[in-house]
């Protein structure tokens, strides 16, 4: 029998608003520990809550781009456990009452459509960061030091319900959700800077059992490669012991980057009773329908829309998704040049492979603004049409970010339309034949790879304007005739 | 309801050490206090939305402009342990 | 010089008319502590040095016609569970006998604009559980009518130091009966605003939904001025009302109801006769006297012991350590908490800690916090019924008068009763107040009680100002009676 894995996704993205979630300290990016502090993040007694409008607008505009249902009339609870980077020993967070639930992501995995269900998306606050000084393992550390930053920053917590399938598809749907986040601009989504950081429910059971295996949670991992590879491992180790009809634990994990294992984090005894209760100094929040409906209003694009638009342009599910990836500009000048262009394909490598590498080479966040949809169609449509070869595109496309110019004009002017005239390089091929009279022979011998030679020797007599393809064609012709 | 107090358990969610004495006297104590819940519990009420404010305001958001509250040093200060700007405490092992 | 026991309005005259400086009030008060201090133990901490400059200054105010306000130059007691910048809040615990606050709470940033003098920080039960002060963990505050009798609690001291003239009034903060049940103990005014009309920013949490800081003074005219001047909204804490309705003017024939479950077993024979007195003294004026019943006051101490609580355990969780405060050093962070936390809490915070925390604990929660919630609704909606039939509803503020040392340390359930009849109004959220009335047969002080609806407290006040001039209730602490 199969043995079929499961996964849940629970994942933290840290909001970008001007200040934290429940105080007006910044929210500050810097190395200098402490330094954005009030008596409410720092848990001061006598400090109370003012939640973040700004926070509330972005998860609502998360929910929303997720298919969640809005909750009308939402709570604020209280989460309780003793840990010292939590400056009151309880995180405020929601529990029955969450902002959005029961939605929905659609991600691209394998070139395919698949649906990842969300079971809820909820608001909390960050806790502050800890460093354990020591021998740099945790559990020999001789202190641990405390920086309350990060300490009550906003966080939209997104749980899917644990029905992901494989690795690639939990880090097709953490792709998703960054890009997701991106567009929306509600976060810097920098998976590096812990942005998003995920944890992931794993079980293992034979196909057709009713019933989930035991869970294994594996804590607090930032990067794609990590997740994958955890998740992977987790599989096999759980696949390994359900055959051999081990007990799995149901417990935390840690993944260790170095050693590429999962291995389990000291656990408390019994299982966490967070006491979860209503916070006392946050009222209800209501959730209006006019607020909702001025929420909606702000939806930008989503990546499931633009890549809709990529599709219906003629490409790939999995060129559209790359493509969605990228700045929104791009996706908007392939749109145009592809519709000059007639070909969506070649509209697309030339712009994500050669325009994105050349500006990326440059350090250039934008085009300059005499390189137009017209003329770089220009160019994709004089290769299209045999007239220049690829190499020579490349060429014009350097000038052109350099300066203004007509890329044809440039061709021409450059000499470098290809000549595509059968008797005239037919003459050449000839000339190259005869002068070539040794390796004929051993391409008869069967030294195929010798072919490639005698078509550099005919671009080079004809200066590069010979297209290499009608080349090689009419030497094949010749040789074997 | 007759629950009878885990006393070393509340004290370890708390965060509490107890010594021998003090859980005795502490679970005598909560268990008088829990019997005299018994009719509270025991009774029929009504599950209606809960409101946690008393008055059943709804919440105000706040504006999110950000603004300078502590200096570093008045956010150490009361520190029992500190080095190079942050708060030390023995390691914490989970 | 008598001046501590005149009205504020009074002195701000004397003030205006330069018959009396704020100078000369401010040293009158330290004198009044020197001498009874040593008696009552109503302050922690007197701040008399520091402001000196600041009554030389609010007399150079007067002098000019610049004063502030009414306030200028009136020497407040602060409770030390509200934050006064760069001064020690201790909450009356070890745990922060050392903590100095950065920041100011926001009545008292208020009350500094006003020109309010602190005349220092007063004694409470620690983290402000009791009813009596004993529980402080720097000695209890007694009661200036009988130093052998606590002066109620958990504002013990705020209500004590107001009874012995070392302060003209004071703030202290009601989450079962804090303010009232001291006040009543000390034969002076203690008055609980509506829930969210004064900010809790900067009070120390005990119940966050109970809780109100409220003014403690010699007369309801008093109190009203300093309700006035500390209440209003606050951004900064999001429970704070935006604004009160429209009050209804002091009505010439209120309808008033005495309530029956708080006139029952439990409460002393004294105490029903003070509610009586004032309704025969109430119906002679014209006002209409009816009896109500509200049957879940019966409830109120559970309910009132499963929330607070419940509150409390999560209230009290910062407590750690780590930041500031006490700390017992530990091997591991988790045992330098619990060990802080084991010698930095005193025995009743303990146990109220570990009663909320179990109430809301796994398994438990729907039978006792749940339920807790539930009755609290239901309750709010017999008052909200009962106020359909009478504008204001009565009762004793304690069952009994105050009670000797040690009376009731020992019975933990008979000390939780003496909040009886002060609970209900932080359950339902409504104002409270709490007005001497008479003497019980051995010479202390008795009070009564008068309630109305949510965001009603300036009428609740106007209403009181007039049962007040009804009542002739002479203010003789055994203090003051000595003096003479
Ligand atoms: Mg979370
Ligand atoms: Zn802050």
């Amino acid at each position: 029998m199969n043995i079929i894995p499961t996964i849940g996704m629970e994942t933290h993205v840290e909001l970008k608003t001007n200040s934290k979630m429940f105080c007006r300290c910044y929210v500050l990016d810097t190395d200098l520990p402490n330094e954005s502090l009030c008596p409410t993040c720092l848990g001061l007694p006598g400090s109370l809550p003012a939640p973040n409008k700004k926070a509330i607008e972005f998860i609502t505009l998360l929910a929303l781009s997720t298919n969640c249902s809005i909750t009308n009339e939402g709570m604020f609870h209280r989460k309780n456990y003793f840990y010292p980077d939590l400056p009151k020993n309880y995180q405020i967070s929601q529990f029955d009452l969450p902002v959005g639930t029961e939605g929905s992501l659609e991600i691209v995995v394998d070139g395919e459509f698949e649906t990842v269900e969300i079971e809820r998306v909820h608001m909390e606050e960050d806790t502050g960061k800890s460093t354990h000084i020591g021998s740099g393992r945790i559990d020999s550390a001789t202190s641990t030091h405390l920086d309350f930053n990060r300490a009550g920053i906003p966080l939209v917590e997104v749980v899917t319900k644990p029905l992901i399938k494989s690795s690639k598809e939990a880090v097709a749907y953490i792709e998703e959700l960054r890009q997701l986040v991106i567009d929306l601009n509600i976060s810097e989504g920098k998976l590096e800077k812990g942005n998003l950081r995920f944890d992931a429910n794993i079980s293992v059971a034979y196909e057709g059992d009713k019933e989930l295996g035991t869970k294994v949670e594996i804590k607090n991992m930032n990067s794609l490669k990590s997740l994958e590879k955890a998740i992977e491992y987790e599989i096999s180790r759980q696949t390994k012991m359900l055959k051999s009809k081990e007990n799995i634990i149901q417990e935390t994990r840690h993944w260790d980057e170095k050693k590429e294992v999962t291995s389990s984090m000291r656990s408390k005894e019994g299982s966490a009773d967070y006491r979860y209760f209503s916070d006392p100094d946050i009222p209800n929040m209501i959730l209006s329908e006019d607020f909702v409906n001025t929420i909606k209003a702000t939806i930008p694009v989503l990546p499931s829309e633009k890549r809709k638009v990529f599709m219906d342009s003629g490409l790939s599910i999995e060129d559209s998704n790359n493509l969605g990836k990228s700045s929104n500009w791009i996706g908007d000048f392939y749109i145009q040049v592809s519709e000059i262009t007639k070909d969506s394909k070649a509209s697309f490598n030339f712009i994500t492979g050669e325009l994105q590498g050349q500006l990326r080479k440059l350090e250039l966040l934008s085009l300059p603004n005499w390189v137009t949809a017209k003329n770089l169609s220009e160019i994709i449509i004089l290769v299209n049409n045999d007239k220049i070869s690829f190499t020579s595109a490349k060429e014009i496309l350097t000038k052109l970010i350099e300066e203004k110019l007509e890329p044809e004009e440039y061709a021409v002017s450059n000499n470098l339309i290809q000549e595509n005239d059968i008797d005239e390089i037919g003459k050449i091929v000839l000339e190259v034949i005869d002068s070539n009279e040794e390796v004929i022979i051993r391409i008869s011998d069967g030294e195929d790879k010798l072919i490639g030679f005698l078509v550099g020797q005919i671009i080079k007599l004809s200066k590069g304007k010979v297209n290499p393809s009608v080349a090689k064609e009419l030497l094949l012709k010749e040789i074997n005739s | 309801m007759t629950d009878k107090i885990d006393i070393k358990n509340v004290a370890k969610l708390a965060a509490l050490k107890l010594n021998e004495d003090e859980q005795q006297q502490l679970e005598k104590d909560l268990s008088m206090i829990i019997e005299h819940f018994a009719a509270l519990s025991e009774m029929d009420l009504p599950d209606d939305k809960i409101s946690i404010h008393p008055l059943g305001m709804s919440l105000n958001l706040a504006e999110d402009i950000a603004s300078k509250s502590l200096t570093h040093e008045e956010a150490l200060r009361n520190a029992p342990d500190s080095k190079d700007g942050q708060f030390v405490v023995p390691p914490s092992l989970d | 010089m008598e001046n501590h026991k005149l009205s504020i309005s009074k002195i701000n005259k004397l003030f205006k008319d330069k018959e009396l400086k704020p100078s000369e009030l401010y040293d009158e008060v330290f004198e009044r502590a020197a001498s009874t201090e040593s008696i009552i133990h109503g302050h922690l901490t007197l701040f008399q040095e520091e402001n000196i400059q600041k009554a030389l200054e609010s007399n150079t105010r007067y002098e000019k016609g610049e004063h502030l306000g009414p306030l200028d130059g009136i020497p407040i007691a602060i409770k030390d569970n509200i934050n006064i910048s760069g001064h020690v809040t201790s909450c009356s615990s070890k745990m922060l006998a050392n903590y100095v606050s950065p920041y100011d709470a926001t009545v008292i940033t208020k009350l500094k604009k006003e020109g309010v003098l602190f005349t220092g920080k007063t004694n409470l039960d620690e983290f402000a559980m009791g009813s009596s002060t004993e529980n402080s963990a720097f000695g209890p505050t007694k009661n200036p009518w009988d130093p052998s009798r606590v002066p109620g609690g958990s504002s013990g001291g705020s209500a004590a130091v107001v009874s012995a003239g070392s302060a003209i009034a004071s703030l202290g903060s009601d989450t079962g009966g804090s303010i009232r049940q001291p006040a009543s103990f000390c034969g002076v005014v203690g008055f609980k605003p509506t829930y969210g009309t004064v900010s809790r920013y900067g009070l120390i949490a005990f119940a966050s939904s109970l809780d109100q800081i409220g003014p403690i003074t010699n007369n309801v005219e008093d109190a009203k001025l300093i309700f006035n001047s500390i209440s209003g909204h606050d951004p900064k804490d999001a429970t704070s009302l935006i604004a009160t309705k429209t009050e209804q003017p002091n009505l010439n024939k209120a309808k008033i109801g005495i309530i029956k479950e708080l006139m029952e077993d439990g409460i002393s024979e004294d105490a029903k006769e003070e509610v009586y007195k004032v309704a025969k003294l109430m119906e002679a004026e014209g006002h209409e006297i009816v009896e109500v019943s509200l049957p879940l006051t019966k409830m109120s101490i559970s309910i009132y012991y499963l929330i607070a609580p419940a509150e409390c355990s999560a209230n009290l969780s910062r407590f750690d350590g780590v930041r500031y405060g006490a700390r017992v050093s530990g091997n591991t962070s988790s045992e330098m908490m619990e060990l802080t936390r084991a010698e930095g809490f005193g025995p009743e915070v303990k146990k109220r800690i570990l009663l909320g925390t179990y109430a809301l604990s796994a398994g438990y929660y729907d039978a006792y916090y749940g339920q807790a919630l539930k009755a609290r609704a239901m309750m709010k909606k017999e008052f909200t019924d009962i106020y359909k039939q009478v504008d204001y509803v009565i009762s004793p503020t304690t069952p009994s008068d105050p009670f000797k040392f040690g009376e009731k340390s020992d019975n933990q359930l008979e000390m939780y009763m003496s909040d009886l009849c002060t609970i209900p109004a932080n359950l339902v959220g409504m104002p409270a107040i709490s007005i001497p009335t008479g003497l019980s047969s051995q010479g202390l002080p008795l009070s009564v009680q008068i309630m109305s609806p949510a965001n009603t407290d300036n009428t609740l006040l106007d209403f009181s100002q007039t049962l007040q001039s009804l009542v002739s209730f002479i203010d003789k602490p055994i203090l003051n009676r000595t003096e003479k």
